[in-house]
């Protein structure tokens, strides 16, 4: 594809703008390619081009923004007086004026995602034959799967960002996802299911540990064997978790709550930065390139204000350490830009967002941690989740295990668990040595979508397992 | 917008492809944020948007671009082709033939012409200043007042040409109280319309504000299994959604609906009638054709408990061997699904009041968190600004309080709906009352 646009269109764009303190360009040129089958039907095929840019202002203490897709210089100047206008207008009313950004070392350079296979060297041929085969052996796999589908999608970026702070950043990414779902039913029960990956990289990073069809097997396998699953008893109990949904609460649970936008309007955390808020086995990190596990679907090398996005350890040995923050907010809590301002396409905003968030290892052993337990539950398979301003969650899970006197007995229905996420943290006695991310196909809602992750160790806790009464 | 979609059929066809469609949209739009009980942010957008669906020898392929320049188009034909060449064929791929539409009147306000940013910035306050003047303890995270102007045009090769533009203003407000060190529930509502003079940010605020303030002071509660009673709000999270699901032809094709070969049956309390209509211009859903330029009609869903007929695009009707029913749905960034328009259902003959005032013992649901699965009805989750009931009186807010239960069942238990029906964007829904749910202590 040609570049829409090059870095300098987008220095003479900045040096027009007159009486403002500060201003951003970005572009962004997405490519989208997806392919779905449906029960042996092509459901849906499409590529999707959407290139523009987003112009951000700071006027009089005002942010103003504005977008377009017409990257001609008359498009690109109507649109910055347009952010510069609304910005204005919005001067007049604003009660809390911006007092400034933080200063950052801010990002200059040509950056690249590491991928091994070029997604766009891959014919679209075989991006559908995959799918197509996936789809059709998860309804082979048992006559009890009466519906299967299979997603392809890739996600190709071109980026530039420049802004009058000096960021200078032109960025390739690439995120691809593979999930394939199957319904089984039998008289009056159903069970949907679901197994896949979405990561930052490549072809054949995408499936260097599963092929297309391992993933079919593995979904159909597991809703063949939940269709014969009892449902469980609401109870609260002792509750393993597995690294997606160790993943699932750090983002939804913890991870909100500590966006600094969100602390801002009143999160229970504000004053509880250096106060122990969770287990002392509790390290929990949010980092665009973790040094942790690969390919984390998240990853980020530089934010959108042009910060690089760095580790943030927001829990370190239990105790709160920071919150999660653009240079506006960190200016405001006089911390360091963590590199989380984000913004899903061209005529997003920038947001304080998570990349990959996760619970850092211990040194137990699953093994164990099942071996410890008298009576409880082993979650698995995180489905989505909810959190709420007191810090009450709930997340749904697709298998459950019952844990009796040190052993894995029966599997039973996917349930909700629930709880007071720091109450959870507190729980925390036994805290795994492996590590994996396994919430990559999923994407976090907050306005826009973004592209994050989240994982750890299996960890042991107490928590609420929700139920049929 | 017309004279773009001509070119791309041109295109088309000299590329290769038998049928093409080219969807068309254009939208203005200005928007103010609210976050932190402060105006946050103003913003202006104008984003065009083209989505190219062919066939080629029974085959689909579909590229969209926002980029409208002659060359990206071109690209964008071609590239749709190519995907069409590597689909399967299917023999029940084809496009509409043109029939009258008839355009909607009221879903366009010549005043949203004289409408300027700074009114759009007016109301964001005025909705700020409501919300907080109700009560101090009021907290409001983050809202927005969002205006747009929208026209979209739908050419295909076997003659539909049609255009139409749309005005729409909504508005929401999401937040918590806070008194001492006891956080209350997060609560969100909005609003929206087609014409400025039904713009009413000031109820939409107070209702917010209400709902978190009356969230305070809450108590956790024993387990019971009792009577439930959902707000509008969450009536969307509970129920709307399975409904959707469950009556879409796509999803019944695939086997996938609770309602497969239940037509004429059954399916609920008899109090349930269920609407799909883009022509009941009080929805933010309205519209006069479909995302293939069908006229939009209303749909008689699930009368009296009774299920009546299913929503169709053309594709999914030549399998169902019957039409469509208007209910092509998506962007220009996707080809046309199967999607509800304005979902209605039918306001009932009881006041809200009085069906709190029958219940013995239960819970008002003002907001649900937590999953519902659309394929078996499965619910589990936690209450939100839940109010425990008895003997016909509110007693207290509740806290960790979950519910669990199945939307197919719960609808067979269906007790009460309410005169009072609330416009929640494409939704316009009562209050719902249910027997028999269980709820699970925390």
């Amino acid at each position: 594809m040609t570049n829409l646009l090059v870095i300098d269109d987008l220095f003479s764009l900045i040096s027009k703008a007159r009486n403002t303190k500060y201003v951003e360009v970005r572009y962004q040129s997405r490519t989208t390619n997806e392919v779905n089958f449906s029960n042996g039907e092509l459901e849906r095929i499409r590529s999707i081009e959407n290139s523009g840019c987003g112009i951000r202002v700071l006027v009089d203490g005002c942010w103003g923004f504005s977008s377009t897709n017409l990257l001609s210089k008359d498009g690109l100047n109507d649109s910055l007086y347009e952010a510069i206008s609304v910005a204005k207008l919005l001067a007049g009313m604003k009660k809390n004026k911006v007092k400034g950004l933080a200063s950052s070392k801010l990002a200059k350079g040509l950056f690249k995602t590491n991928i091994r296979g070029d997604l766009s060297s891959i014919d679209i041929e075989n991006k559908v034959r995959i799918t197509k085969e996936a789809e059709e052996q998860a309804r082979k796999y048992s006559p009890v799967i009466k519906f299967a589908s299979c997603v392809y999608r890739e996600m190709l970026d071109h980026k530039l960002i420049v802004n009058s702070d000096g960021a200078e950043v032109e960025i390739y990414d690439s995120k691809p996802e593979f999930n394939v779902t199957t319904v089984a039913r039998k008289e009056n029960e159903s069970v949907t299911t679901s197994e896949g990956i979405g990561i930052t990289g490549g072809w054949q990073d995408l499936f260097s540990e599963k092929d297309h069809i391992d993933y079919a097997n593995l979904a159909s396998e597991k809703a063949t064997k939940l269709l014969e699953a009892k449902h469980v008893t609401g109870e609260r109990t002792t509750i393993i978790l597995d690294p997606g949904m160790v993943g699932l609460i750090s983002h939804e649970a913890i991870g909100h709550m500590v966006e600094a936008d969100f602390v801002l309007s009143g999160s229970i955390v504000k004053d509880k930065i250096g106060t122990k808020v969770a287990s002392n086995l509790i390290t929990m990190v949010d980092s665009g390139q973790p040094d942790i596990g690969s390919n984390a679907a998240g990853t980020l090398i530089v934010d959108d204000e042009g910060v690089i996005a760095r580790r943030s350890v927001i829990i370190q040995d239990g105790i709160l350490k920071s919150f999660l923050h653009n240079r506006e907010t960190a200016l405001m809590f006089d911390a360091q830009p963590t590199g989380n301002a984000r913004a899903f396409e061209y005529d997003d905003d920038l947001l304080i967002r998570m990349r990959n968030t996760f619970i850092e290892p211990g040194y137990d052993k699953l093994d164990d941690m099942i071996k410890e337990t008298k009576h409880g539950y082993l979650i698995k398979g995180a489905r989505n989740g909810q959190a709420d301003a007191n810090g009450e969650f709930m997340f749904g899970s697709q298998e459950v295990y019952l844990v009796e006197r040190g052993e894995l007995k029966e599997l039973l229905r996917g349930t909700s668990v629930s709880g007071s996420a720091f109450d959870v943290l507190q729980s925390v006695d036994m805290v795994g040595k492996d590590f994996k991310f396994d919430i990559g196909t999923g994407y976090c809602g907050k306005f826009q979508p973004a592209k994050v992750d989240g994982g750890g160790p299996h960890i042991r806790c107490n928590a609420i397992i929700g139920g049929l009464q | 917008m017309e004279d773009i979609c001509s070119f791309v059929l041109k295109e088309a066809e000299k590329r290769g492809a038998d049928y093409c469609e080219a969807y068309g949209a254009s939208n203005k739009e200005s928007e103010v944020f609210i976050e932190n009980n402060d105006l946050k942010q103003s913003k202006s957008h104008k984003t065009d948007g083209l989505g190219i669906r062919v066939f080629v020898n029974g085959s689909l392929g579909f590229s969209s671009t926002n980029i409208l320049e002659k060359e990206h188009i071109g690209d964008a034909v071609t590239k749709a082709i190519k995907l069409a060449r590597v689909s399967p064929s299917d023999k029940f791929n084809s496009m509409p033939y043109s029939r009258t539409v008839k355009l909607l009147n009221g879903i366009y306000d010549k005043k949203s012409e004289s409408f300027t940013a700074s009114d759009t910035v007016k109301l964001a306050a005025d909705m700020l200043d409501a919300a907080k003047s109700y009560d101090k303890r009021v907290s409001v995270d983050s809202g927005n007042f969002t205006s747009s102007v929208m026209t979209h045009a739908l050419l295909n090769s076997n003659g539909i040409r049609t255009k139409e533009t749309i005005s729409a203003f909504s508005w929401s407000i999401m937040g918590m109280a806070i008194e001492g060190s006891e956080v209350s529930n997060f609560d969100f509502q909005f609003g929206g319309t087609h014409n400025v003079k039904d713009i009413d940010v000031y109820s939409t605020s107070r209702e917010f504000s209400k709902s978190v303030i009356d969230s305070l002071g809450s108590k956790k509660i024993e387990s019971f299994k009792g009577e439930m009673l959902l707000t509008p709000s969450a009536v969307t999270e509970l129920i709307q959604d399975v409904l959707a699901y469950s009556i879409n032809s796509q999803t019944v094709q695939k086997e996938a609906s609770k309602f497969e070969g239940q037509l004429g049956k059954s399916v609920s309390s008899d109090l349930l009638t269920l609407i799909d209509d883009a022509t009941d211009i009080n929805g933010l859903g309205a519209s006069s054709f479909d995302r293939e330029g069908v006229p939009h009609q209303r749909n008689i869903i699930i009368e009296k408990g009774i299920l009546k007929k299913f929503l169709y695009n053309t594709y999914t009707a030549n399998k169902g061997d019957t039409k469509s029913t208007g209910n092509a749905g998506g962007s220009p960034k996707t080809p046309p699904m199967v999607s509800t328009t304005n979902v209605i259902i039918k306001a009932g003959k009881t006041r809200a009041d009085n069906l709190i005032s029958e219940i013995d013992k239960g819970i008002i649901i003002n907001r649900f968190s937590g999953n519902v699965n659309p394929v078996n009805g499965d619910f589990s989750g936690v209450v939100k600004g839940g109010q425990y009931i008895e003997k016909g009186n509110i007693e207290y807010a509740v806290k960790e309080l979950m519910v669990a239960g199945n939307v197919f069942d719960a609808l067979n238990d269906l007790t009460g709906i309410s005169k009072e029906q609330k416009v929640l964007s494409d939704s316009i829904l009562p209050y719902m009352r249910f027997d028999n749910v269980s709820f699970t202590a925390g």
